[in-house]
């Protein structure tokens, strides 16, 4: 088995372990930890297939995330002021339904996603950055003048949405629907990468004009990827809001496209469970390094300009070396 | 009445404008000769304002605090370059943003560290205070005039140290060639330690300018580093030109928007409910100009193809 | 006489003042190799793009299989049948020999939306790539990352991937280019078995080559086409002699 394998199961079963631990010796805080670790690391799974994969420097993911997040309070909102969601052109009705959420928050995203994409992808490097930064800015800034969901102060739902068959007040039980969705988000990144599709989206990365001789339109393959991307990281947008209880334009800023991408490098770019590794060293570092100081984001910029700078490849490359797969 | 109203806000817009281009002039320097993308930038902007504020308030002198705002984004713009960026040039974009988002945590938390969580105000300098009444009888801040004034003359002071000095013609060279002026015998890395401490020394200056009319506090260099992106996503990569024109275009419909779009839903709207619509678009209507832009010309105005 | 399968209707393309192509006309026949020579800076590159789809022209036509393709895109008219290789080898550097032919198999029959099920363990892609790869001479190599192959090997590859698009036109932009004479040699042996698959329009240096395969030869100077015909008449020819000799100067 190849190390990054290994690393992979450790990683998988690590993240079941400690909240589970945590549960038997009466440490609810360190479940809650865990379940944002998953949400986090769901999100950095979505941005990874845009930039692992597709090779798109996003820094507007904040867009997707907050897309999730509003979703989420826009629909749960109208259900605890009993109030109908809309009554023109139809009335239709909020719901505290998670699966129902999660659903809306994809379709959501994935809109938002293209319609970023679609005018981003017109452009590649330093301007793609700069445009998707650009356009998560835009929401931020709708969210902040938009009065009607909270403007600055942001909506809070003040009792966590509903599962089939769970009570996800619950800490453990919220972290195991939150661990499940990243499994699953995982195993569809996975087979996305292996699929023919990923062999397109890599020739689209690697060389976008031989791929078009190939009868392949770069555009439309990344932009799927993006779409894709997008919708994941809006679904962890959405639990985000749900384990917070809370959205407010904060999830939208541009600190928290970088901190997403921050916890994909992290890990490790292209990496499958870089996401995961990445977003709980985060997780771990604001803990420790904020236990003993209020400025530990110093260190935290410190550490991750000597990872830039002298330890390329994230922590997965670091652990498991630089090989490949090339079956 | 109100078509005073209007010319004060276009002035407002103008004086918006030139400071956005003084940010966007070191950035698009940056992008053009070393091909960098620098998310710091905004620090620089940050850290001329803490200069400024704090040697005006130590000194009780705006103009030391000015110096002291170029000398110190200046020195840290060269700091910066020495010890990060340049390890940068040859590394892919990921890695600049990585890197210079890093730079951002660092300078922010630092300076938090130093100066607090509060912030720090600035003074308008007492020879530029009050209004200074223009022809057609409008009273407009003398500062804002000011700054207006320093935005242009900083403009044509590039454009004739980019067409007309020699460090200009080695910019340039840089940025059709690299290798080439490395064949011609320029000290390229010292050349980009210059343009770099250059556009530090730009964004500084502007952080200190605009510092005197808003609060100076940690944070307030990333919204206008973005607002920077928008200008030369529209201007076109690598322009000096297309950062002025772009800079203006920003600045003019962002103010002008602000102003007349709440105006303009009234004429069919309930007031309240205009000015919330309207305020609401008039915060996505740089974006939207952005990506009409993009559609029309996704090289920018005035990129090149 | 068969319609020609490749036709091109007096092209034009402007670069401001520089006229890159200026009224070219030719076309390609079934089974034929047609060689486009001329000095640098002819053109020759302006044409392949704007016969690719790359570059779109002012003025003109091209016609492929009877159709025009003058407004399709280059994804398009790889659809089409229009298999090209690059001057400068392009292909995925972090991709295998297989992954890069199995791309370029699902890319011609558009396939490259297929969400789950893994590319390489889809029998009948991988059959088809591993059919073109041992066409190309590149059997034992299929594992390597098309990056870490050799310079001649890796034009091996761009063929094997032009093959992979089923072609019914090659436009085959200098496949010779840094091979030793035995790879030439072999290259040569391959192309003259590969236009009973589908003619071949050739940019080519490699004069030897040219002269040893092509049934037709035209001369490109300045945008223009000074000279069309066989082998023997392109020797003979006394303006395309001043075109080589005299005046690329003036290029």
């Amino acid at each position: 088995m190849r190390r990054e394998t290994v690393l992979n199961i450790v990683l998988a079963l690590g993240l079941l372990a400690v909240p589970l631990a945590a549960q038997a010796m009466g440490e609810p805080f360190i479940v809650t930890l865990a379940t944002k670790v998953a949400i986090l690391a769901l999100a950095g799974v979505g941005l990874n297939i845009a930039l692992g994969l597709g090779g798109m420097v996003s820094l507007g993911h904040a867009a997707f995330f907050g897309i999730g997040g509003y979703t989420m309070a826009v629909l749960a909102a109208p259900v605890q002021a009993y109030e109908p969601l809309m009554t023109w052109p139809f009335e239709l009705s909020g719901t505290k339904s998670m699966p129902v959420i999660w659903l809306a928050a994809m379709v959501a995203g994935a809109l938002g996603a293209l319609a970023i994409g679609a005018l981003s992808l017109r452009t590649s490097g330093v301007y793609f950055i700069m445009i998707t930064l650009a356009f998560g800015q835009m929401l931020y800034y709708f969210a902040i003048s938009w009065p009607a969901y909270g403007g600055e102060d942001g909506i809070s739902i003040y009792v966590r949405n509903g599962f089939p068959g769970l009570n996800t007040l619950d800490p453990i039980q919220f972290f195991a629907l939150a661990y499940g969705v990243l499994m699953a988000a995982l195993m569809v990144s996975w087979m996305l990468a292996r699929s023919g599709f990923g062999l397109a989206l890599a020739g689209a990365r690697q060389n976008p004009a031989r791929s078009a001789a190939l009868g392949i339109r770069p555009y439309s393959v990344k932009l799927t990827a993006f779409v894709i991307s997008g919708a994941m990281t809006a679904l962890a947008g959405a639990l985000f809001a749900d384990l917070n209880r809370f959205v407010s334009p904060s999830m939208l800023n541009w600190q928290t496209s970088g901190e997403i991408m921050v916890l994909v490098i992290l890990g490790g770019v292209a990496r499958l469970f870089g996401p995961v590794a990445g977003a709980a060293l985060f997780i771990l570092l604001e803990h420790w390094l904020g236990g003993f100081s209020e400025y530990w984001k110093l260190f935290l910029g410190l550490a991750l300009l000597g990872i830039v700078l002298f330890a390329r490849g994230g922590l997965i490359g670091t652990l498991a070396g630089r090989e490949v797969a090339h079956d | 009445m109100s078509l005073m109203l209007l010319i004060e806000q276009a002035l407002n817009g103008l004086q918006y404008g030139v400071m956005l281009f003084l940010m966007a002039a070191g950035l698009t320097l940056v992008f053009g000769v070393m091909g960098l993308i620098n998310l710091a930038h905004g620090s620089l902007y940050m850290i001329g304002a803490f200069a400024c504020a704090a040697v005006a308030a130590a000194t009780g002198n705006f103009w030391l605090g000015l110096a002291a705002s170029l000398a110190a984004a200046a020195a840290a713009g060269a700091l910066m370059e020495l010890t990060v960026i340049r390890r940068l040039y040859a590394r892919d974009h990921l890695d600049q943003v990585l890197a210079t988002f890093a730079l951002i945590l660092v300078f922010s938390e630092g300076t938090r560290w130093v100066f607090g969580s509060f912030p720090l105000y600035l003074d308008i300098p007492r020879a530029l205070a009050g209004p200074v009444r223009l022809p057609g009888g409008i009273d407009y801040p003398l500062y804002r005039l000011v700054l207006i004034g320093v935005g242009l003359s900083v403009a044509a002071g590039l454009f004739w140290l980019i067409g007309r000095t020699r460090l200009g013609i080695r910019i340039r060279a840089g940025e059709a060639d690299r290798e080439m002026i490395g064949a011609l015998g320029v000290d390229i890395s010292r050349l980009y330690t210059i343009v770099f401490a250059l556009g530090a020394a730009l964004a500084g200056l502007a952080g200190a300018l605009v510092g005197a009319l808003q609060s100076v506090q940690v944070g307030m260099g990333e919204p206008v580093l973005i607002l920077a992106f928008v200008v030369i996503v529209i201007g076109g990569i690598g322009s000096i030109k297309g950062a002025l024109v772009g800079a203006i275009l920003v600045g003019m419909t962002d103010t002008l928007g602000r102003f007349l779009l709440p105006i303009a839903f009234s004429t069919f709207m309930e007031r309240s409910q205009a000015m919330s619509v309207g305020a609401a678009l008039a915060s996505m209507l740089i974006y939207i100009l952005m990506a009409l832009v993009l559609v029309v010309r996704p090289g920018g105005l005035f990129g090149r193809a | 006489m068969t319609e020609p399968v490749l036709e091109v209707r007096d092209l034009h393309r402007a670069f401001g003042a520089l006229k890159a192509t200026d009224g070219v006309s030719l076309s390609l026949r079934r089974s034929e190799i047609h060689a486009l020579i001329g000095p640098n800076g002819a053109g020759k590159s302006t044409l392949i793009g704007l016969i690719a789809g790359n570059l779109k022209p002012d003025a003109g036509q091209v016609l492929l299989n009877g159709r025009d393709v003058t407004q399709a895109d280059v994804a398009a008219r790889a659809r089409a049948g229009l298999a090209r290789s690059f001057q400068v080898s392009a292909v995925a550097a972090d991709l295998t020999v297989l992954q890069n032919v199995v791309l370029a198999v699902q890319g011609a029959r558009g396939q490259s939306f297929r969400f789950f099920r893994p590319a390489l363990a889809n029998a009948d892609l991988r059959a088809a790539a591993e059919a073109h790869i041992a066409r190309a001479g590149l059997s034992g190599r299929r594992a390597i990352p098309a990056g870490d192959l050799a310079h001649g090997e890796r034009r091996r590859l761009e063929l094997a991937m032009a093959l992979a698009l089923a072609p019914r036109v090659f436009v085959l932009d200098e496949p010779m280019a840094g091979m030793g004479p035995d790879g030439a040699r072999e290259m040569t042996a391959l192309l003259d078995d590969l236009r009973h698959e589908a003619p071949i329009l050739l940019v080519e240096h490699d004069m030897d080559a040219v002269f040893a395969l092509a049934d037709r030869v035209s001369v490109l100077v300045s945008g223009r086409i000074i000279a069309s015909g066989t082998v023997a008449e392109i020797r003979a020819d006394a303006e395309v002699q001043r075109a080589y000799l005299g005046e690329e100067r003036l290029e």
